[in-house]
């Protein structure tokens, strides 16, 4: 086929692709876009650049938009080739309600336009692919420049587009670096930034490993409550399993026979295919987990999603890896504190076993030598061994504790020199626990020692031996306070068995794995004495070790406790070095080595022992001397001391150095000390800070916390040195502290100081409660809970509670109840809260007394702190108002009554104003007034209900038989009705109250009885106070409602008045006036204007000023006014009516001084003869905008200069001036010039000199308002030569020239040129000659109206009728078509407005300058 | 009362009609002045002249009288004043007749 203009189809399909041989194959003819050599030449050439580009594009032709396309095309369009030719939306008829509407846009505007990233899903590649694609429309014009096709090009920006995605959720991940604390932390970030990457990541979740395992356990999902499991008989969970053990990541391609859908990530379709992804360790280190990620249903999984997935996982595993990396540093620097706590603790512990036997080294041996040094004969033999005896056990203990401690350091060195000799072990471990015997039994317990030899001996070294026994024979007897203490030895698999139980307190379950720990010691178990380093049982347990053997403890709490020790019998176990031969048998009998052991033992006992022998309490202490007694008689009681020590050394010399001038008692811990205390309080506890049952702190604690014992001083002896234990010291409450060792003297001076000022203290609190007590204000102290805690007597006369009742706990029981009383309850919430936030607060109250009544108090409140305890503490006082408040309650309510009711207008006004402020005063829920007049139902006034702001809601009165939304009488409750009805039968203003909720009372209204009831809510009493307060406002109400009511009738008679004499009702025309009234409601004063039509179209105008305001100055101007109206019909000229007036004046009081302006106006000519009593300038506006002052013919004010003659003086009117009168209220301002507010007058005028004469009265007094309004009377009065010109006339056409001439007269008046004129003229005379033609035919003999109104620059022309008129058409009527076009040709605006009454044309002409 | 108008025919030295007209000419008396121009054309006397209006004195023209010198235009020529100028302006009758006198 070829086309018909010759062009052949090779031409015009040109190439050898597909698409050009389709295209040249195609029918054309057989479809709507006909044969090729008809197409346009756009079409044409358009299929040639499409056949020929590499780049996809589209031919979208005709109506249908067939669908014409490349090569490059097909692989978008998948599956769908072929379509050549077919209407474009069967081709793409899953996305043409996207392109549909722009393809269309293109074919209707001709405007080219884009798309860009257009998320297109395709089904091309046999699934619903998530494509973008940027695509362009051009228009393609036909032949004749119609827009027939349009021309796309496509690029394919999927690849682009996914990819910057997924580069994002990578930047995304990678941003979560570094905020990780733990490894499930790390988890869940990364799942939450996976969630938002769905479209790349619909799916995934992390299993971790558990470290040491092959387990793994699920940590994070995303989204985060997908719900994914296996599908019962499918093909099975995530291989995470397979993937830890290989390494190896796994695709999988079944996911929905799986688990069925998975979270599709905001595709249309669920996730088919998935990674599973091994989760990689640190270098070197195992996996750490598995990943599963799932990709998404609109992607194919190809290598770059399977590249992107694995960097993911990657990613993943390295926040992961650096969580736990946290974790692990976060691990060890917590390792690092503890073992700095644990030797913190030590060395402080070691001092404190260091300074306790160094105190009591020390101490005797001052004593000792200042004893010797002054009389040294003196010093008694027994005395002198006791206290050598001390100094000898001390010197004993610290020898023991350095040994231990050198033991545990060449332990720890590795340097123990250990000289293991096969011993008796049976023996040898009897000898020791033989030198225990004494002070066990002595501590009342039972000890048995069952040893029976074995069959070999035992490789021991015997010191370490020694140590390994005593320690824990000491340990049972220190923690063994019942039953016995039992060592045993046998012979067991190869073992030497050595056993020490207890009957014991046993230990804590929890602490038996740290038993042997270096440095650890049980905490708050009870014992004989709280001394110990630690290391005892550590080195028990090395030295055991160094033996080869184990020691183990079994203990149950309350139960005791057994420690269990295994030595290997022989000697292959022990270095061979450190043996050594057992002492030959010839060089030593049995006996004497039996004696050396025994010796030995007791030798290395000694200390352990002596030790113990201290912990256990003695027999009665001996009686003091008789003398001392004798002494402490003579000087008065001596002060009594409790000394609280674990060590009895410490107790015994303590004692023996305070005793000469206390009396001490002591006691061995701080359970006793206090107890002690508790049951007669000393006046010093002196106590140790390491003590069983309750350390020293504690007890200082538990003294404080006790009202009781909180002042008892307290003084710390601790061993324990540096600041910071002297802070923990006085923080717990502790008065004084004292580190050990410790002088004599300077616990002596200390103990004194603190005896002294507590004595002090003691005193103060007397003398402060003394003082509380007799003051006159009630005070009480409460704590943070708001407790009461102490009050004084005056708080027991003012609210009724005394001190018998304390503590008064919150809610106190003379506070109101939150719903009876709001705002009492919100006062007080308020000032609390102040008290809380700036330290203080007061409020005035009122207070529930104990008996029932009601107190006002002025509360005052202070927020400190308890010099004691450091509790915080709220002191407050009360100073009982009750009568200030009534008074001052009485007063406000009076004068706020009497503002309502002089505010009013009338006397319904006052009535709810004043009922409103009854219920404020009473803070009623409602206040409602009956008044009783001639008919059966009462008017009701009422006061609604106040919000829970306070804030009036609304105040209404409305008739009982009236309709509208007021309550009427019959809508109230039937027992309101009855009250209300019942107090008519009490005499007026006597309170009725009820028991408890309200009260009413009855009184005079100029109408009838009032009756009211003030409800005031439920269970407030109506106190004697309100019910006085009550009778004295309702009688200045019935007062206030006698003179409003009076006021009423003076306010009418005043209106009446006003109507009578204020202005003519009528005025010319031409003139406009205001006035405003200074004194409201009264609507005249003492200024006023008057306007006098006199003969021969002359006006007398007159615009005066009385002295003073309100009615007075009014009466005196109706007469003044009256007065000048009656002189000006006299054809009296201006200067005669004022002289006149003068001598009217003289006799009229109150008249004197009264300005006035007088001036007579022709008004044909506008000639103005005036004359001014002292009145204020007049102001005359030119229309050329000029103004000026009408300052001539002035004189004095009225009646001050009686007799004398008065000028006159002439001013005539330019056409189209504006005259101002006006009185002073207009410009007088406080400090200001009277010139100034002048000024500002003339001004306006001027302004608005174009502008009709009423609104430039309006624009005038507007504008010279000050801000709060006029505060004098005003009087204006506005005048504009010419008057404006009104002409009624009958429809006829006679009258056109008559009203022609007065209309031209007019004209000349206004001095306009003469060419305006004839214009006017004759846009007027069509107006008039229309009227009057439809006057004719619709109603003839109407009358029309013609109206004239001139302005400075404008001329306006009114013509009304009463026809109607048809809109012009010349070729009907030609010569009435033609008047309205000269009308509108004349005139600057023409407007004509038919109406069915009639047709007005308005004309307006602007006047040339 | 109707409008003052008073019309008087005479005839140049030249021999050209002239009618003068003075006074107003409103709706009420615009059937006169059509009257009379239509007598004074109606006359052999115009011998192919124009009739010459002579409205210098007319005070008052509207409308309605210039629908009559419309009717006549073709045969009239006017002579006109200052005041009338506008309206024989805008109403376009001095598009259609020669207006003399018009114009300072």
């Amino acid at each position: 086929m070829s086309a018909e203009d010759g062009q052949p189809v090779e031409l015009l399909f040109p190439g050898g692709g597909e698409m050009a041989r389709r295209m040249r194959g195609y029918p054309w003819s057989g479809i709507s876009m006909g044969d090729p050599g008809t197409w346009p030449a756009s079409l044409r050439t358009a299929c040639r650049i499409c056949l020929t580009s590499r780049f996809p594009m589209i031919v979208w032709w005709g109506e249908e938009l067939r669908f014409l396309y490349n090569d490059a095309y097909l692989p978008l369009l998948g599956s769908k080739h072929p379509a050549l030719a077919k209407p474009g939306d069967e081709v793409w008829t899953e996305i043409w309600h996207t392109i549909g509407p722009m393809l269309r846009s293109v074919m209707d505007s001709g405007e080219a336009t884009w798309s860009e990233d257009l998320l297109l899903p395709m089904n091309r590649h046999g699934y619903w692919e998530e494509t973008y694609w940027t695509y362009s429309y051009s228009p393609l014009h036909d032949d004749d420049g119609v827009v027939r096709g349009v021309f796309t090009a496509v690029s394919d920006t999927t690849e682009r587009f996914i990819g910057e995605r997924r580069l994002a959720v990578l930047q995304d991940l990678g941003a979560q670096a570094g905020h990780a604390r733990s490894v499930a932390e790390a988890c869940r970030l990364v799942a939450e930034a996976l969630e938002r990457s769905g479209a790349d990541v619909p799916f995934s979740a992390i299993y971790l490993r558990r470290p040491g395992t092959d387990e793994l356990t699920p940590a994070a999902t995303s989204p985060r409550d997908a719900n994914v499991s296996p599908l019962p008989g499918g093909p099975g969970g995530w291989p995470v399993d397979q993937v830890l053990r290989t390494g190896e990541s796994v695709v999988l391609t079944d996911v929905a026979e799986r688990f069925g859908a998975l979270p599709s990530g905001g595709w249309q379709t669920p996730p088919t295919q998935a990674v599973v992804l091994p989760l990689a360790g640190e270098t070197g280190g195992g996996m750490i987990g598995v990943m599963v990620l799932a990709a998404s249903a609109g992607r194919a999984l190809d290598e770059a999603y399977e590249s992107f997935l694995g960097l993911v996982a990657r990613q993943t595993a390295a926040l992961v890896n650096a969580a736990v990396a946290y974790q692990l540093q976060q691990r060890r620097a917590e390792e690092l504190t503890e073992l700095d706590r644990a030797k913190t603790a030590f060395f402080s512990n070691v001092s404190h076993e260091f300074r306790t036997p160094l105190t009591l080294i020390m101490g005797p041996v001052e004593e000792l030598r200042t004893a010797l040094a002054g009389d040294g004969e003196r010093v008694p033999a027994d005395r002198l061994r006791a206290e050598l005896d001390v100094v000898h056990r001390n010197g004993l203990r610290l020898g023991k504790l350095v040994n231990t401690l050198l033991d545990f350091s060449r332990i720890e060195a590795g340097r123990m020199r250990a000289r293991y000799e096969p011993v008796d072990l049976a023996a040898v471990t009897t000898d020791l626990a033989g030198v225990f015997r004494s002070a066990v039994e002595k501590a009342g317990l039972a000890f048995e020692v069952d040893c029976p030899p074995l069959d070999e001996p035992v490789y021991v070294d015997r010191g370490m031996w020694e140590k390994v026994v005593l320690n824990l024979l000491s340990n049972a007897l220190k923690f063994t306070f019942d039953g016995s203490v039992r060592v045993t030895l046998r012979a067991k698999d190869g073992h030497a068995v050595v056993t020490v139980a207890d009957t014991g307190i046993g230990i804590p379950r929890h602490e038996l794995p740290r038993l042997f720990e270096r440095f650890h010691r049980v905490d708050s178990a009870r014992s004989r004495s709280n001394e110990g380093s630690g290391i005892g049982l550590a080195l028990v347990k090395e030295l055991v070790g160094l033996h080869g053997g184990t020691i183990d403890a079994e203990s149950a709490e309350g139960e005791g406790t057994a420690f269990t020790i295994r030595l290997p019998f022989g000697s292959a176990h022990l270095p061979p070095d450190g043996l050594v031969a057992p002492p030959p048998p010839d060089t030593a009998s049995t006996d004497t080595a039996s004696t050396d052991t025994a010796a030995s033992a007791a030798r290395s006992a000694a200390p352990y022992v002596e030790e113990a022998l201290r912990w256990l309490p003695e027999g009665p202490e001996s009686p003091e001397d008789e003398t001392e007694a004798l002494a402490a008689r003579a000087d008065g009681p001596r002060p009594r001391i409790l000394v609280a020590d674990d060590n009895a050394d410490m107790r015994d010399y303590l004692r023996r150095l305070l005793r000469p001038a206390y009396e001490v008692d002591v006691v061995t811990d701080g359970q006793a000390a206090l107890e002690a205390v508790r049951a007669d309080a000393p006046d010093l506890v002196v106590s140790d800070v390491m003590m069983p049952r309750l350390d020293g702190l504690r007890l200082v604690a538990a003294l404080r916390a006790d009202p009781r014992t909180a002042a008892v001083p307290v003084l710390l002896l601790s061993a324990r040195a540096g600041q910071e234990a002297g802070i923990e010291g006085l923080d717990a409450g502790a008065d004084d502290y004292l580190v050990k060792p410790f002088s004599a003297d300077e616990l002596l001076a200390r103990v004194r100081a603190t005896v002294e000022r507590a004595r002090l203290r003691a005193h103060h609190l007397r003398w402060h409660a003394a003082m509380i007590e007799s003051l006159q204000e009630a005070f009480f102290v409460a704590d943070e809970n708001g407790a009461v805690i102490e009050v004084n007597a005056a708080f027991a006369d003012i609210v009724g509670y005394g001190p018998e009742g304390l503590p008064y706990l919150p809610r106190h029981p003379w506070l109101p109840a939150e719903t009876d009383d709001p705002v009492t309850y919100r006062r007080l919430a308020e000032a609390y809260q102040r008290v809380t936030s700036h330290g203080s607060g007061s409020c005035v109250v009122p207070l529930r007394h104990g008996d029932g009544h009601q107190v006002w108090v002025a509360a005052t409140f202070v927020a400190v702190a308890d010099p004691g305890t450091g509790e915080r503490r709220i002191v407050g006082t009360l100073r009982d108002v009750t009568a200030e408040h009534y008074l001052v309650q009485r007063e406000t309510a009076l004068a706020a009554l009497s503002v309502r009711v002089s505010e009013a207008g009338s006397v319904s006004d006052a009535l709810t104003g004043a009922l409103a402020e009854l219920r404020e005063v009473w803070r009623a829920r409602h206040v409602t007034a009956a008044l009783w007049h001639d008919e059966v139902e009462p008017t009701l006034f009422r006061a609604g209900p106040v919000s829970e702001a306070g804030t009036e809601t609304g105040t209404e009165a409305g008739h009982a038989t009236g309709t509208g939304k007021g309550t009427g009488w019959l809508d109230l409750p039937a027992e309101l009705r009855d009250r209300l009805a019942e107090l008519r039968g009490y005499p007026p203003l006597r309170p009725l109250a009820s028991e408890a909720d309200g009260a009413g009372v009855s009184l005079e209204h100029p109408a009838g009885i009032l009756t009211l009831w003030i409800d005031l809510g439920q269970n407030r009493p109506f106190t004697a106070e309100d019910q006085t307060l009550l009778a004295l406002l309702t009688g200045h109400l019935g007062q206030g409602l006698h003179r409003v009511h009076q006021l009423d009738q003076q306010r009418e008679a005043a209106v009446a008045l006003q109507r009578a004499i204020l202005g003519p009702s009528h005025l010319p025309a031409g003139f406009a006036v205001r006035y405003e009234p200074a004194t409201r409601p009264l609507e005249v004063g003492g200024d006023w204007y008057d306007i006098v039509p006199l003969p021969d179209e002359r006006i007398g105008i007159v615009v005066g000023d009385c002295v003073g305001r309100g009615l007075e100055a009014a009466a005196v101007m109706g007469q003044l006014r009256s007065a000048c109206r009656a002189l000006l019909l006299q054809e009296a000229g201006p200067a005669q009516v004022l002289t006149a007036l003068d001598k009217f004046a003289a006799l009229v009081p109150g008249a004197r001084c009264t300005t006035v302006f007088c001036g007579v106006l022709d008004t044909t000519t506008g000639r103005l003869v005036y004359s001014s009593a002292g009145h204020l300038p007049g102001i005359l506006a030119h229309p050329d905008g000029r103004t000026e002052l009408l300052e001539g013919g002035r004189s004095t004010p009225l009646a001050v200069w009686p007799g004398r003659p008065r000028p006159e003086d002439v001013r005539t009117m330019p056409a189209r001036s504006t005259l101002l009168l006006y009185t002073d209220g207009l410009v007088e301002r406080r400090r200001r010039a009277l010139t100034t507010g002048i000024d500002q007058a003339s001004a306006a005028v001027q302004d608005g000199r174009s502008a009709p004469i009423e609104d430039l009265a309006t624009q005038v007094m507007r504008r010279m308002a000050p801000d709060t309004g006029y505060s004098d009377d005003v009087a204006l009065l506005l005048y504009r030569q010419p008057a404006p010109l009104e002409v009624a006339f009958p429809a006829e056409s006679s009258q056109l020239a008559p009203v022609r001439t007065a209309l031209r007269d007019w004209l000349n008046r206004c001095e306009l040129n003469p060419a305006m004129i004839q214009n006017i003229l004759v846009a007027a005379g069509e107006a008039c000659a229309n009227a009057i033609e439809h006057g004719h035919r619709d109603a003839p003999g109407r009358t029309v109206r013609l109206r004239a109104v001139a302005t400075a620059g404008d001329l306006y022309l009114t013509v009304a009728d009463s026809g109607n008129w048809k809109s012009p058409r010349p070729e009907a009527n030609t010569h009435r078509g033609r008047g309205v076009a000269l009308m509108r040709a004349l005139m600057q605006r023409v407007t004509i407005h038919p109406g069915a009454a009639g047709t007005t044309v308005d004309m307006h002409a602007r006047i040339p300058r | 009362m109707t409008t003052p108008l008073t019309m008087a025919p005479s005839r140049r030295s030249d021999g050209t009609p002239v009618l003068t007209v003075s006074g107003e000419i409103d709706m009420s008396n615009a059937g006169e002045l059509d009257a009379a121009l239509s007598g004074a054309l109606s006359g052999a006397s115009v011998d192919g002249h124009a009739l010459l209006v002579d409205l210098s004195a007319v005070e008052y023209l509207d409308s309605a009288g210039l629908t009559v010198l419309f009717a006549h235009a073709p045969r009239i020529e006017l002579v006109a004043n200052d005041l009338l100028a506008p309206v024989l302006t805008i109403s376009g009758l001095v598009q259609v007749t020669t207006v003399h006198g018009m114009g300072s």
